[in-house]
């Protein structure tokens, strides 16, 4: 059977429409961040700026300690990335590699946290950051976040594929779970933890809820939440001001995009939701 | 020799047991300290009258509930929570099963690319995508009220307007979250015997029926996930969005369940409600996940 032509280009024409409305506000925020303020109101249409010019990243620069910002946003990334990784990689072994009691319960219990919604533990974790000093401290918002149940989910997934019998010749030939775990686990599951943990960085970049509760002087400040100033309640008078912090919160993002979507695509299709 | 070679083998297992407990115990200090504390201190709170200043908290028993429960302003907030859910429901769950069906076994061109920008804007902030809509979407000065405005159609006042401003702030959610759950559906179609998929094309099977009948109860170990997450983090995500655009308004009309526990807690202190309004949340996801399973588990099929 073929695909009757006229039905696959009506799919064709939804799908670019689709594509259209997802990623023409990306293209349009660039556009408009070189753009001066009263072009933008003038031209609303062209998206491409007439006069290009960096006038809005030198208000930004001098509104704003940006570089202290994006270094806040990359360090808050990266700490929680790396501890989220690691704490989920030992987890995840445990889980597939030793029999102990109660190992079903704890798992279903880890993982059942994902349905928690945060204001469940909000009031509590934010009495906890305030009792311990770290309000408005860029470590009141890390500590919370150093282990992921999706993080166990996923890498154990990946684990539960490798041939038991590899690790099991292993243990017979008395290597030890540190070797095991290093050498020949970790190798086989890399792709998998590169994906989560490029995941994990995204979504740490990009995180509003708790850094707005957490963080209260722009020297502390995180991209998301210096980006939320530019909002004001009479509608953005600094609307191109504020492009230019969306353009600066996205790069990064969409550069891990452009080198790692190929990847995690791949992880969620081999490993998935099973 | 034998008995002592099973103590040794006995103790050996001791051994690697603690280790195994060992590898566990960074995570599980973590969810102690963060997750199940506070959510055991949220269920306390939750019967207790306290700004989160005073030193004294009063032991107000069930008044929290009772207050919560009959307030007219809750049965809105249900209400728009349950309109929220529907609506990112069709627009992240059902849309993007279709749309993952049709890439992965109807069209042969430009997989690759829409799998590819569809996924695009997950990677990008909530927050960029709710100041570039309210920009986008403005009535009167943006660029769609300005392309409507040649073909005579006006944008309503959607952030001043009852309906259209939910409708709006899902839209603006699914923005962020659709290629996400495409990706995770289409790579769950994608997993499907090609065989299967071949043979029911070669009995001129129709493509409705390919999908109703094939594709979806063998997909649906990952359509149930993502449903689940559907309902359960996106409603979170509208979080950022309510928050940056409309904080709740106009009067109350865009406020969910988890926005108003925040502005309870954080906007006008009142930590009880908060706590009382967040438990009633996590009930209310409890059973609409459990009437969830109880629905769909006979026809689950695991993929593995």
């Amino acid at each position: 059977m073929k695909t009757n032509r006229a039905v696959a280009l009506t799919w064709h024409i939804i799908f670019m429409a689709t594509v259209l409305i997802l990623v023409f506000p990306i293209i349009y925020a660039v556009g408009m961040s070189f753009k001066p303020l009263q072009d933008a109101y003038n031209n609303v249409l062209n998206i491409l700026p007439l006069h290009p010019s960096l006038e809005n990243y030198i208000t930004l620069f001098d509104t704003l300690p940006i570089l202290q910002i994006t270094m806040n946003t990359f360090i808050i990334a990266s700490v929680v990335t790396i501890f989220k990784i690691v704490t989920s990689f030992l987890a995840a072994y445990a889980f597939v590699y030793f029999d102990f009691k109660g190992k079903e319960i704890l798992y279903f219990v880890l993982i059942g946290t994902i349905f928690i919604p945060f204001t469940v533990t909000m009031i509590p974790n934010y009495l906890i950051i305030s009792e311990m000093g770290l309000l408005d401290s860029i470590w009141g918002v890390m500590l919370p976040q150093l282990a992921d149940a999706v993080g166990i989910f996923l890498i154990r997934q990946s684990m539960k594929s490798i041939p038991v019998s590899l690790v099991e010749v292993a243990r017979l030939d008395n290597m030890g779970h540190r070797r095991i775990m290093k050498d020949i686990v970790l190798p086989l599951v890399r792709p998998a933890v590169t994906a989560v943990g490029i995941w994990f960085f995204i979504s740490t970049w990009n995180e509003f809820v708790w850094p707005v509760l957490i963080l209260k002087t722009t020297d502390n400040y995180t991209l998301p939440l210096a980006l939320q100033m530019f909002i004001s309640s009479e509608g953005g008078t600094n609307f191109t001001v504020a492009m230019a912090v969306s353009v600066i919160t996205m790069i990064i993002p969409l550069i891990l995009y452009l080198i790692f979507q190929k990847y995690i695509i791949g992880t969620f299709t081999s490993s998935g939701i099973k | 020799m034998s008995t002592l070679t099973g103590i040794w083998g006995k103790f050996n297992k001791n051994r690697g047991n603690a280790f195994g407990y060992g590898l566990l115990i960074p995570s599980i200090i973590v969810f102690a300290i963060f997750t199940f504390w506070p959510f055991l201190y949220t269920v306390y709170l939750s019967f207790f009258d306290w700004n989160m200043i005073s030193p004294e908290k009063e032991f107000v028993g069930l008044r929290n509930y009772m207050e919560v429960l009959s307030d007219s302003k809750t049965y809105r907030i249900i209400g728009n929570t349950f309109l929220y859910i529907v609506l990112l429901l069709a627009i992240n769950c059902v849309v993007p099963y279709i749309f993952a069906f049709v890439i992965d076994v109807v069209l042969k061109r430009f997989n690759g690319f829409y799998k590819s920008a569809m996924f695009l804007p997950a990677f990008i902030s909530l927050v960029v995508g709710s100041i570039l809509f309210t920009w986008i979407l403005n009535p009167v000065s943006g660029p769609l009220a300005i392309i409507f405005g040649w073909l005579g159609l006006e944008i309503p006042n959607w952030t001043k307007t009852q309906g259209w401003v939910i409708l709006v702030l899902s839209l603006i959610t699914s923005w962020k979250v659709f290629g996400y759950n495409f990706i995770l559906l289409y790579a769950s179609i994608n997993g499907i015997s090609r065989e299967v998929i071949e043979s029911a094309r070669l009995d001129n099977v129709p493509l409705w029926r390919l999908f109703l009948q094939i594709i979806l109860p063998m997909s649906s170990a990952t359509g149930i996930y993502v449903f689940i997450i559907t309902i359960v983090q996106s409603l979170q995500y509208v979080f950022t969005p309510v928050k940056v655009i409309t904080q709740g308004g106009p009067d109350y009309a865009s406020s969910n369940l988890i926005y108003h526990a925040y502005h309870e807690a954080f906007v006008v202190y009142r930590t009880g409600h908060s706590a009382a309004i967040s438990i009633i949340t996590m009930a209310l996801f409890l059973i609409l996940l459990f009437l969830e399973f109880k629905l769909v588990e006979r026809g689950i099929y695991y993929e593995n």
